[in-house]
């Protein structure tokens, strides 16, 4: 029986530790370490509750199998059995819920952040603001996962929300989610201590594609996260074009603009035609002074596809604008140029 | 010219009443039980094919034979279908059949009520059903059909929300009838504290369903209305509110959760005393647990919204974890009311031991998912989906399957085969761990539930292809099961009145029980009358 036992717990040990270090994510921030620790300490307080009763219950099958037509003994338990069927889990309660709480006051700590993000959800893809840096990433549905990329040991501060339906924002690898909830913006930060690219993925069932809204979270040096910044900057700046005629003709397939360029002479009346493939989704065209949308200069009507609308906005001055689906946001963008 | 008429007098010969016929207009208890367990059954093949065909897409990265499109509808009307008209109304069934037995009445309080929530049933399943056949397909938002996302899709998710309303109804108005029944028509010598816990289970049961399933109605009247009529109740845009939808479905849908499982506590409690051949260790131990649930069930409701970061979290945790206090009360009573005992394995047995070692489970997994920090990396994984199937399907269909071998013989006059029995048992046992023990794996690695396809590169596959293989073998313990019904009804009525030697009234009537129920009732001077008549009738001989 000795060994029986021994047998057992050897065995319990072994399946413990098997859960610890293959199953887990260990954590790729501080946030994310505190929460794989409380998975551990979960763990630790759960295994003997697990085994215990599992190994009573097979106790029960082997040792008071049916044997003899004598009677069983037809004893009840008193209230003091009772009282302490109540008191072991409430203890084991007791001892929980603090270390969840403690867990979850470490993980909402905040330093000043260094990197600040916003990002937006849209059906079905995700679009990572750089706000003080000016410039943004967009994933493609179908074509593109968007890339989030961040300096290591910085802590970086999120701001999320949703353009259309709830989307969770989910990286594994911090063990952490939050959802994305259309009017709603929610905030939280945590401090990537690990280089290297972890897949991530939106985690609320959103529609058709859900399964596509992947994302890839970035880490890297501070200085490559420089030079980063400094590419994607110059290569929005990159983006013209030279007026042709005063007719522009925009097409919106599969959430794209076939365009990322427009441009048209300054101070004269041009019209646009948006062509809406798009079936059942909405589109809309809006010219903005840039992606930080603190003027508004034309905002023209949402149109469920499939459909045509002919649109014309009040002449420009000279100068570089940007033009965007207002419903799909700096995903559905580009740079609208008016030349002199 | 000779015009044959048909005699006028003559009558036409009087129309042959035939079984059908009566089981379509009966207001028998009885029947309606059992018209409720061949419903749902129907309703467990369907959702289970869905499974099948959710289980055959993920078995490989890559899509096998499901475009994201269909996939959606699967697992939307698998959750739905399972949850709304499989296991609730299995335990309804049993609860018709039995509740009334079990208290010595004729029958329930308000039959043609009884008949007209049994009939809503159907009717509401196949309006959801009915989905597939819309423009668009059938509803494709998830069993929680969360907006934005219920309100922007087609005619399906119309069909979806009138579906639930006609079963939310039917829930309501058997929820009043077990509640009439069981306060007003008791035997004489049946005191609430000598109700077997299976009633017991039903009336809590029913005192959830009354106070929950009236706020999904209103959920689903203010989807429908922001649909169809043009309301903004969830529409941020012009100042309605997303969140809200969430808090509304979770006050019914975490009341539900209970709903879906102490019909079943009450059968395993029920089965592990007789199989033991021991009263229960603490029968107001029982009912306390019970009515403890009952009540708390209605605090915990935010627990699935802890990713929003919109709840109060501690609050919320601290009553999810006080209810597993109750729950845990409860496995000490089955333990204890098993310690040294007589245990017999017999099929409604091994179903009550599978019940508490895999409920245990899906007990002990949910846990983690209580501390809030913790939900944040497995919520709306597959740990989720692993833990709600430890309960729901470890947990209540085990229970259910209990149930079935052991009240078939006072249902049917006929005893189901052993044999097929614990094969059934054996198979199901580790099907079941096998589809859904991977899932805590691949909830950990970070797979999302609901998604139609993976990556081959994200350590999901292996296990994955696990999970489909159980699936399968659950579909084999499946067809064991009902080919064993098969069967069995092609037998001679041979079960006696009280095959197991039990305890309670309903095994002191004939099986099957004749129309009326009780040619006489037995004293009922404790919880354990057929006990109490078996010892009475060993006496003399004595």
């Amino acid at each position: 029986m000795r060994r029986i036992r021994a047998g057992l717990a050897r065995l319990g040990l072994a399946l413990v530790l098997l859960l610890l270090t293959n199953c887990a994510k260990q954590g790729i921030s501080p946030q994310g370490q505190d929460v794989h620790q409380l998975y551990v300490i979960i763990l630790i307080l759960a295994a003997p509750v697990f085994i215990g009763v599992e190994a009573a219950l097979i106790w029960c099958i082997v040792r008071y199998r049916k044997r003899s037509d004598d009677p069983a003994p037809q004893t009840v338990g008193g209230s003091r059995s009772l009282g302490v069927f109540f008191v072991i889990p409430a203890v084991i309660v007791a001892l929980l819920f603090p270390f969840g709480e403690t867990t979850l006051l470490r993980i909402a700590r905040t330093e000043p952040p260094q990197v600040q993000i916003r990002v937006e959800g849209f059906q079905w893809q995700w679009t990572f603001l750089y706000l003080q840096e000016g410039i943004f990433v967009s994933g493609k549905t179908l074509v593109k996962p968007a890339e989030m990329v961040v300096p290591v040991d910085e802590p970086v501060r999120i701001t999320l929300t949703s353009r259309d339906v709830i989307h969770s924002f989910f990286v594994p690898d911090l063990l952490f989610k939050r959802d994305a909830i259309p009017g709603r913006t929610s905030t939280f930060e945590f401090t990537p201590t690990e280089l290297g690219t972890f897949p991530a993925q939106c985690a609320e069932f959103c529609g058709l594609w859900h399964s596509k809204m992947t994302f890839d979270v970035k880490v890297v040096s501070s200085l490559d996260y420089q030079a980063w910044i400094k590419q994607e900057r110059k290569a929005a700046a990159s983006i013209t074009c030279k007026p042709d005629g005063t007719t522009l003709s925009l097409v919106a397939h599969n959430i794209s603009w076939n365009q990322f360029c427009l441009a048209v002479p300054a101070n004269t009346p041009f019209i646009v035609n948006i062509n809406n493939q798009d079936a059942g989704i909405e589109h809309n065209f809006a010219i903005y002074d840039s992606f930080f949308q603190k003027t508004t200069y034309f905002t023209g009507p949402k149109v469920t596809g499939p459909a045509t609308i002919s649109l014309n906005p009040d002449p420009l001055p000279p100068g570089r604008y940007y033009f965007q689906c207002d419903v799909h946001g700096p995903a559905m963008s580009g740079a609208f140029v008016v030349k002199g | 010219m000779a015009v044959t008429e048909a005699p006028t007098t003559e009558l036409a010969p009087e129309p042959e009443r035939g079984r059908l016929l009566d089981w379509l207009k009966t207001t028998d208890h009885k029947k309606i039980g059992i018209l409720y367990l061949i419903n749902s059954f129907a309703f467990f093949a369907v959702g289970g094919v869905l499974a099948l065909l959710m289980r055959t897409e993920l078995a490989r990265p890559g899509t096998q034979i499901f475009a994201p499109h269909a996939y959606n509808q699967l697992f939307t009307l698998h959750g739905t279908l399972m949850i709304f008209l499989v296991i609730f109304p299995l335990l309804a069934g049993f609860g018709n059949y039995f509740v009334p037995l079990q208290i010595g009445a004729l029958d329930m309080a308000f039959p043609r009520i009884n008949a007209l929530s049994f009939w809503l049933l159907p009717v509401g399943g196949l309006t959801i059903v009915s989905g597939f056949l819309a423009r668009g397909g059938a509803a494709a938002a998830g069993w929680t059909g969360y907006p934005p996302l219920s309100e922007q899709l087609g005619t399906g998710q119309d069909l979806w929300i009138a579906g639930l309303i006609i079963v939310g109804t039917a829930s309501i108005l058997g929820g009043i009838n077990f509640i009439v029944t069981i306060l007003r028509m008791r035997a004489p010598g049946m005191t609430m504290m000598r109700m077997p816990v299976f009633t017991w289970s039903i009336l809590a049961t029913s005192l959830l369903v009354i106070l929950a399933a009236p706020v999904l109605t209103a959920g689903l009247i203010m989807v429908f209305a922001d649909r169809q009529i043009g309301t903004v109740f969830f529409d941020p845009g012009r100042g309605g509110v997303v969140l809200l939808w969430q808090h509304v479905f979770w006050f019914f849908g975490h009341p539900e959760v209970y709903m879906l499982i102490l019909g079943a506590w009450g059968i395993v409690t029920e089965i592990v005393s007789v199989f033991s051949g021991k009263p229960i260790f603490s029968y107001r131990g029982v009912i306390l647990s019970f009515l403890l649930i009952t009540a708390l069930s209605f605090s915990v409701w935010a627990h699935h919204m802890f990713a929003t970061g919109a709840v109060e979290l501690p609050f919320f945790s601290v009553t999810t974890e006080l209810i597993s206090i109750p729950t845990g009360v409860l496995f000490f009573i089955w333990l204890g009311t098993m310690w040294k005992g007589k245990l017999r394995f017999e099929p409604p047995m091994l179903f009550a031991l599978g019940f508490i070692a895999m409920f245990l489970i899906g007990g002990i997994n949910g846990v983690w998912a209580a501390s809030p920090a913790m939900d944040f990396a497995i919520h709306d994984t597959y740990w989720v989906v692993a833990h709600l199937h430890y309960v729901l399907f470890g947990g209540t269909i085990f229970g259910v399957m209990a149930g079935m071998y052991y009240w078939f013989p006072k249902m049917t006059g006929r005893m189901l085969s052993r044999k097929l029995g614990i094969w059934q048992f054996w198979l199901q046992l580790v099907g079941f761990n096998l589809t859904f023990f991977p899932m805590h794996m691949l909830g950990l690695r970070g797979m999302p539930r609901r998604i139609a396809d993976y990556a081959p590169d994200r350590g999901w596959s292996f296990l994955n292809l696990m999970s489909s293989i159980g699936a399968f073998v659950i579909a084999i313990a499946m067809i064991v099961f009902f080919v064993n019904i098969f069967l069995t009804l092609r037998k001679p009525r041979s079960a006696p009145d009280d095959p197991w030697e039990s305890n309670t009234l309903e095994w002191a009537t004939s099986s099957p029980p004749p129309a009326h129920n009780f040619d006489a009732l037995p004293p009922i001077r404790s919880d354990r009358p057929a006990y109490d008549l078996r010892m009475a009738a060993k006496e003399p001989q004595a």
